[in-house]
């Protein structure tokens, strides 16, 4: 039963409506367990045996009475216990900090970089304490964004996993000891001519380059290897043939008109996504402009990047050269350049398209490619350098330093240890004993080498095999720098004390070598005085550059622009890519938003995090599409045996629209084994399904072979599938040639109809009449916009408000159970191709038309919509409350009291955004719920302005109210209105695409004002009339429909 | 009523009597205040006993040097040190050639310093662990015991029994006069048996009086659960408020600095008492004691005048225990209120030892809410509301924190 069918309107009818929008799969199969779940919306189990202690058929049970007893007896004792408070004690400090004031948050620029990731960022401490990270806006890459990743590795600070001090043999040692012995052995190598490596990966860091380059002098024989997880050797080679520089070109989305990705999810995984996100979604933002750029997708599996493209096409990893080859040849035909021989492909069509729109854009185009084949990025090199992309959007110049590992080397550092000829390994920032794909090869070389030294934060896979940990700090421990970009530096400083007798590993090394400098600080100071502070002229003492550069966390030159001259021997390319055979059974491996490559796979926050497409957390899985899944005579759930060379993974299968046919994925960063309580034996291992071509790891396998393992299911939990939003239209789309000629194009306004005849929903109302028009908002009137072109789904803004309002995580069997606590989630829904047009066309009757766009769709269309509590002005959750618990405040909040809440839940039951979380239990100091909040550190990350909730009440987004009440006060105690923009809310302020605009409604100048009048904006479900405090912007596609755009 | 207004009266009138013989009694005996002379011109730099603070300990400087020398050195510590005086160079140079200022006392002023020194040195002698002299501590005033009351009983009681015993006589007299034989005995169980027969009413009264008395403190008692109000538990340190607001007029964010910016008023730390106490080394209470506790939290040695490496904090018994549940930010009320300290915390100035002066339930905050107007005047924040309010509500109409939404959850609560 649909609890609102009072007012049928258009729209829910969707006639007006050009597709039809399914949570999942299950709900456009109309699955069985589906159908049961979606008619009863609240259909978590009740625990009222649990609850009073009582086992459903346990002969034993507990009778009434004496459950009555006991609750009498427990009354009377809490009573009693009550009526003593304890003593608290209150600790000034001894000395005060002068800059800290206890209450007010300290804000200090730093910079995340773990070898993979990088973000210019500001930290939140308070009381000394990081507990919050944003992104820094004086930072010109990544320009104030963050990533999902980078909001939750504060975590990482208070892991309780983390080592407590040096270990040698697996045991405690002290660093005194560890110092003398390794520095024995390093003495010892040197003195027979051994050989010493340092395997690390990406560095981004010049003085920790510098100071590599240091030891080396003292111990010569060291030899620094250089290896990423996630490799991009291929194109590194390839960049080195074409433009002489081994290194990865920095991109400009924002000016990129028409872009073409084979295989690159650029905005949710590839080198830098934070800033390709910001920049992608700069030329998908329609306010004020009428332009956005265009973006073809071909790709094996439904990755973030495909689902927001205007075009997606499915091809298999193997393919990808094809299509490139293809691409080049399309490309070089219309520039006149001579071809490469190149086949056909099963996308042709698109492939024509996109090549000629790259071709109109010639100059504001780019094109990307995920494959590690270095042949393959030599073409893509000549396609950009045929567009004259070099110089506007590709910039080889001011490359990229993110990726700089190698396969090669890598390979040959493994054969080196393992003829024992490796006196002494050093391992920073790499986990090869789970991340390399022939990782028991890894850790056999390893036991032969003379002495390994591990510099891992905590007893990982590789540093249990390890003869030493010498446990690394946490970046915000660490003082450090970073060249993320060629000139383009930042800084980054420590921003609490060590928890832990933990020491840096750039002054392990300084220790060991006994280099002449204090510390690793001195040493930084130094390599900057020497040589960043020369390449400025504006600050003239080196003391006021440091201060200022540490001050505002970057530093940023211009390089001069050289003559790059594209020297890449293309037909060579075209012949010696490799190709798979158009038919047999493919892999694909990708990396998942939150988890990535697997490093900060024990941060709970990232696990429980969904993935942005198949909403699945905690756990990997073998996607494939469900008609593939139907041919093989799979389910969801299903465990299957997928063998790929000598390797054999066992995985769930998850029916995953979108992925192209004869092709499984499978993401890597699960199935850790040593990485702690939330990551150890989630998931499987996938990296070692990766293959080895031509001395580059190759994120696909062919020549897969796959079996169904007997009567073996595993449950998946997902976060949508929940909470159905009763198959109404709530996403509002058109397409961009349509918007051009009338901007209410896909936003019509919902008409009731009524006695008086058909009338726009808002104009109808119990409440508010012509003289009481309903409740006043005199000061403020908070709000939020939220533009559906720019959210790419990426999640950042469901960490960032996990962090901010201390929202518990709850674990795998919760979120099966329905009782996720995110306060923000991400609905993903996927379209079918059926429209009105083409139903009316085919003269298809109203019910076969609406039956027919049941049908499931091979490569569905992907729209997403953060949805968190809409503050209504006539709340539905309001007026249900039987205590007032949740009441409307006069600045336009819904408010929720929780002390107040007795629990019912009426409210969570008649919200029609379903937005309200129950606490079913105490997730704080529960053995049961072992997360972050159940340790002492883990708890440090709390933030000290919100309540931690308890058991028994009902929670939701409070639209940051902390935040409100904290900027209003900054305001009043300044004597002057807030600024527009000086209140965010934490998802805003984390979003990298900027999609979310909080602001007050009440001030006419502000952004939120200005992007609530366009004809774009539309509240979900209008139809209610519960008259929203958010907004959504009509997202517009732009696709090609044959008209001139 | 009446009498009370005559009784304060009264009192009143008697106050001045006194504090006028007292001040002119003072007057009469005009000498030189040695222990105040001392306090306002040298316990700055010095103190009565033999700790160092800028100059030396003064305890027993009168077997030291001769009282002609003192006034000498007291008037202008530089001539003498130019004389040439060994004993004089030797401590200014021992005292890194602090300078002493020159003092335009009389002679007699001086000499009621040095006697007052004197006496300070014999009083610490003559009781060497007497950290506390109990004379000091201001007197709480406690309720005083109902004494009127009692006696007014006692002298009732008493009548009651006398009086009973003369009726008893003299109704026996009655009796035997007119010759009637002596009443039967009644058992008293008999005869309260009978007064409760007699007095049935009564008795229901009384009870239904007791029965809702009873409930009234039951009531009371619970609701009282997990309100501290008047908690005044002992600190670590005995510091008075009294003596540094009410006597020293030391403002209250001098050192709860927090309160005009943060959320948290906070406890100073230690080293703002440095601020003063590095030269205050001996309260007029307790002594040195107290005082001791703040340098061992510094680690600091008063007389070397050096801090050590092992400070530690104090560990302050919290007084105002708001639940987690309920937001509370100091400035917002101290300084865009511009509500007074004692308004929620009494009258500190007056508190020898802190204790909890409002209740601080969810109702007071309410009640003040509701009573309390917005300072809107001069705030720009508030300037376009306060247009739109007044329109609302009146020109007149007092502008109180709960028209402004001072009542909702969410802004105590989230």
């Amino acid at each position: 039963m649909c609890p609102l069918p009072l007012l049928i309107s258009d729209t829910t009818l969707h006639t007006d409506m050009e597709k039809k929008y399914w949570k999942g799969v299950e709900e456009l199969r109309n699955d069985a367990e589906f159908v049961r779940l979606k008619n009863n919306e609240f259909f978590e189990h009740i625990p009222v045996d649990e609850v009073i202690g009582r086992k459903a058929e346990s002969a034993d049970a507990t009778p009434r009475r004496d459950f009555l007893k006991f609750l009498g007896f427990g009354m009377a004792a809490a009573t009693l216990a009550a009526c003593e408070a304890p003593v608290k004690k209150a600790l000034p400090y001894v000395v005060k900090p002068e800059e800290i004031t206890p209450g007010i948050p300290n804000y200090y620029a730093s910079t995340f970089s773990d070898g993979h990731d990088y973000a210019s960022i500001l930290v939140k401490t308070r009381e000394g304490r990081p507990i919050k990270i944003d992104g820094n806006e004086m930072s010109s890459i990544s320009k104030g964004a963050t990533h999902a990743r980078v909001q939750a590795s504060v975590l990482g600070l208070y892991d309780n996993n983390r080592l407590r001090g040096p270990k040698a043999a697996g045991k405690d040692t002290d660093w005194a000891t560890a110092d003398k012995e390794i520095k024995a052995k390093l003495e010892a190598a040197v003195a027979k001519n051994g050989k010493i490596r340092i395997l690390t990966a990406t560095v981004v860091s010049p003085s920790t380059k510098a100071l590599f380059a240091e030891f080396a002098a003292k111990y010569p024989g060291t030899e620094v290897v250089t290896y990423d997880a996630v490799s991009f050797a291929g194109t590194l080679k390839a960049n080195e043939q074409s433009f002489g520089k081994a290194a990865l070109p920095t991109y400009r989305f924002d000016n990129a008109d028409v872009i073409v990705s084979v295989g690159a999810d650029f905005l949710s995984n590839w080198i830098n996504p934070t800033e390709h996100a910001r920049q992608y979604a700069a030329n998908r933002k329609l306010f004020g402009k009428k332009t956005m750029s265009r973006h073809y997708q071909f790709e094996a599996t439904l990755s973030v990047t495909g689902s927001n493209a205007d075009h997606r096409y499915k091809v298999k990893p193997g393919q990808y050269g094809s299509v490139v080859a293809a691409l080049y040849n399309k490309v070089a035909s219309l520039a006149g350049a001579t071809s490469i021989s190149a086949g056909n492909t099963s996308v042709d069509d698109g492939i024509s398209k996109a090549a000629r729109d790259l071709w109109n854009s010639k100059g504001r185009s780019v094109v990307v490619c995920g494959s590690n084949d270095p042949a393959v990025q030599v073409l893509i090199n000549g396609i950009n350098t045929l567009l004259g992309n070099y110089g506007s959007t590709v910039n080889i110049d001011m490359h990229s330093n993110l990726r700089q590992g190698s396969d090669e080397k890598m390979a040959a550092l493994v054969a080196e240890m393992a003829s024992g000829a490796v006196d002494v390994l050093f391992m920073y920032n790499v986990n090869p004993a789970y991340t390399y794909p022939d990782a028991a090869a890894f850790k056999a070389a390893l036991k032969k080498v003379g002495t390994s030294v591990s510099f891992a934060g905590t007893e990982d896979e590789s540093a249990s095999e390890a003869n030493y940990i010498c446990p690394d700090h946490h970046y915000l421990e660490s003082w450090n720098d970073a060249e993320p970009v060629k000139g383009m530096f930042s800084l980054g400083q420590p921003v609490i004390r060590p928890l832990f007798k933990t020491r840096q590993m750039q002054d392990s090394l300084i220790q060991w070598a006994g280099l002449p400098y204090q510390d690793y600080l001195t040493f930084i100071q130094g390599n900057w005085n020497k040589s960043m502070y020369g390449m400025q002229t504006a600050i003239s003492s080196y003391d006021a550059f440091w201060t200022k550069s540490l001050q505002e966390g970057v530093f940023e030159t211009a390089p001069a622009a050289g003559v790059n001259v594209f020297a890449g021997d293309v037909a060579a390319a075209a012949s010696s890519i490799v190709k798979s055979k158009t038919d047999g059974l493919e892999l694909v491996i990708y990396e998942k938003t939150g988890i990535g490559n697997g490093n900060q796979a024990n941060n709970p926050w990232l696990q429980e995090l969904p993935d942005p497409v198949s909403k699945v957390c905690w756990d990997n899985y073998f996607a494939m599409s469900p008609a593939f899944a139907k041919a093989q005579g799979f389910s969801q759930g299903n465990v299957i045996e997928v063998k790929a060379g000598n390797k054999t993974v066992k995985g769930p299968v998850y029916l995953q629209p979108g992925v192209a046919d004869q092709t499984i994925a499978i993401a890597i960063g699960y199935g850790r084994t040593k990485a702690g309580k939330a990551a150890d034996n989630i998931g499987v291992n996938a990296y070692e399904l990766a293959s080895m071509v031509n001395g580059t790891i190759h994120y696909y396998n062919t020549g897969i072979t796959i079996n169904k393992t007997v009567d073996e299911d595993h449950v998946l939990a997902a976060t949508q599938t929940h909470h159905t939003m009763m198959g109404r239209a709530i996403v509002k789309e058109t397409n961009l040639d349509k918007w051009l000629k009338d901007p209410k194009s896909g936003n019509p306004d919902v008409m009731l109809e009524t006695y008086k005849g058909k009338k726009k929903a808002t104009e109808m109302d119990l409440w508010a009449t012509e003289k009481n028009p309903g409740h006043d908002k005199p000061n403020h009137f908070w709000g939020m916009s939220i533009d559906l072109n720019s959210c790419i789904g990426c999640g950042s803004c469901v960490v960032a408000c996990q962090v901010e309002n201390n929202v518990p995580v709850v674990g795998k069997d919760e979120i099966n159970r329905s009782r996720e606590m995110h306060w923000i989630r991400i609905d993903r829904y996927y379209t079918s191709d059926t429209t009105k047009e083409s139903a009316e066309k085919d003269g298809m009757g109203k019910i076969d038309m609406l039956a027919k766009m049941e049908d499931p769709s091979e490569n569905p269309e992907v729209v997403f919509q953060p949805m968190l509590c809409q503050h209504c002005n006539h709340a539905p959750c309001e007026t249900v409350c039987p205590v007032a618990a949740t009441t409307h405040s006069s600045e336009g909040l819904n408010m929720m009291a929780y002390n107040r809440c007795v629990g019912t839940r009426y409210c969570a039951n008649n919200c029609p955004y379903k937005v309200r979380r129950y606490n079913w239990f105490k997730y704080s100091d529960n053995t049961q719920f072992d997360f972050n909040m159940n340790d002492d550190l883990g708890k440090m990350v709390l933030n000290p302005d919100v309540v931690v909730r308890s058991r028994g009440v009902m929670e939701k987004c409070s639209m940051c109210v902390q935040r409100i009440q904290y900027g209003k006060l900054e305001a009043k105690k300044a004597g002057r209105r807030p600024k527009d923009g000086e209140i965010n809310t934490a998802c805003a302020q984390s979003c990298p695409t900027n999609a979310i605009t909080f602001g007050d409604y009440n001030d006419p100048a502000s952004r939120l004002s200005a992007e609530a009048k366009d004809a774009r904006a539309y509240h979900v479900l209008e139809e209610l009339n519960v008259q929203p405090s958010i907004y959504y912007q009509t997202k517009v596609r732009n696709k090609d429909t044959g008209t001139k755009a | 009523m009446k009498g009370s207004v005559f009784t304060s009266k009264v009192t009143s009138v008697c106050l001045i009597f006194f504090a006028l013989i007292f001040f002119s009694v003072k007057n009469v005996h005009a000498q030189p205040d040695g222990a105040s002379l001392f306090k306002a011109q040298c316990a700055q730099c010095h103190s009565t006993g033999s700790n160092k603070v800028i100059g030396p300990g003064l305890k027993d400087v009168h077997t030291r040097r001769n009282e002609e020398w003192l006034l000498k050195w007291t008037k202008n510590s530089q001539g003498v040190i130019k004389s040439g005086d060994a004993y004089a160079v030797k401590l200014y140079n021992e005292f890194n050639q602090t300078a002493m200022p020159s003092f335009a006392l009389s002679d007699d002023e001086i000499k009621s310093i040095f006697a007052y020194i004197k006496a300070e040195g014999e009083k610490a002698a003559a009781a060497p662990a007497a950290g506390a002299p109990g004379a000091a501590t201001a007197k709480a005033e406690e309720p005083g015991f109902p004494w009127m009351l009692t006696m007014i009983f006692v002298i009732l009681g008493v009548l009651y029994l006398v009086l009973g015993k003369v009726k008893e006589g003299l109704e026996r007299a009655l009796r035997a006069k007119q010759g009637l034989p002596e009443p039967i005995p009644v058992t008293s169980k008999q005869a309260s048996k009978n007064w409760i027969r007699g007095n049935k009413k009564l008795i229901a009264v009384m009870f239904v009086i007791f029965a809702v008395w009873g409930s009234v403190k039951g009531w009371n008692a619970l609701a009282g659960i997990g309100i501290s109000q008047n908690y005044a538990p002992e600190q670590p340190i005995k510091f008075s408020h009294k003596l540094h607001v009410g006597q020293n007029g030391i403002s209250c964010v001098y050192c709860h600095s927090g309160a005009e910016k943060s959320r948290h008023a906070n406890i100073p730390s230690p080293n703002v008492c440095m601020n003063c106490h590095k030269y205050v080394q001996q309260g007029p209470t307790y002594g040195t004691t107290e005082i001791a506790k703040i340098y061992a939290a510094l680690d600091y040695d008063p007389n070397t005048q050096k801090y050590g490496p092992n400070p530690k904090p104090i560990k302050w018994v919290q007084i105002h225990n708001l639940p987690d549940l309920a937001y509370f930010n100091h400035a917002q009320h101290v300084t865009v209120g511009q509500i007074e300290c004692q308004t929620c915390h009494g009258p500190v100035e007056e508190m020898e030892v802190v204790k909890q002066f409002s209740p601080l339930t969810m109702g007071w905050c309410i009640d003040c809410h509701r009573t309390t107007e917005v300072k809107m005047e001069g705030n720009a924040y508030y300037t376009e509301l306060h247009d739109k309010l007044k329109k609302q509500y009146g020109p007149e109409a007092k502008l109180t924190v709960d028209k402004i939404g001072g009542l909702e959850c969410a802004r105590c609560h989230y």
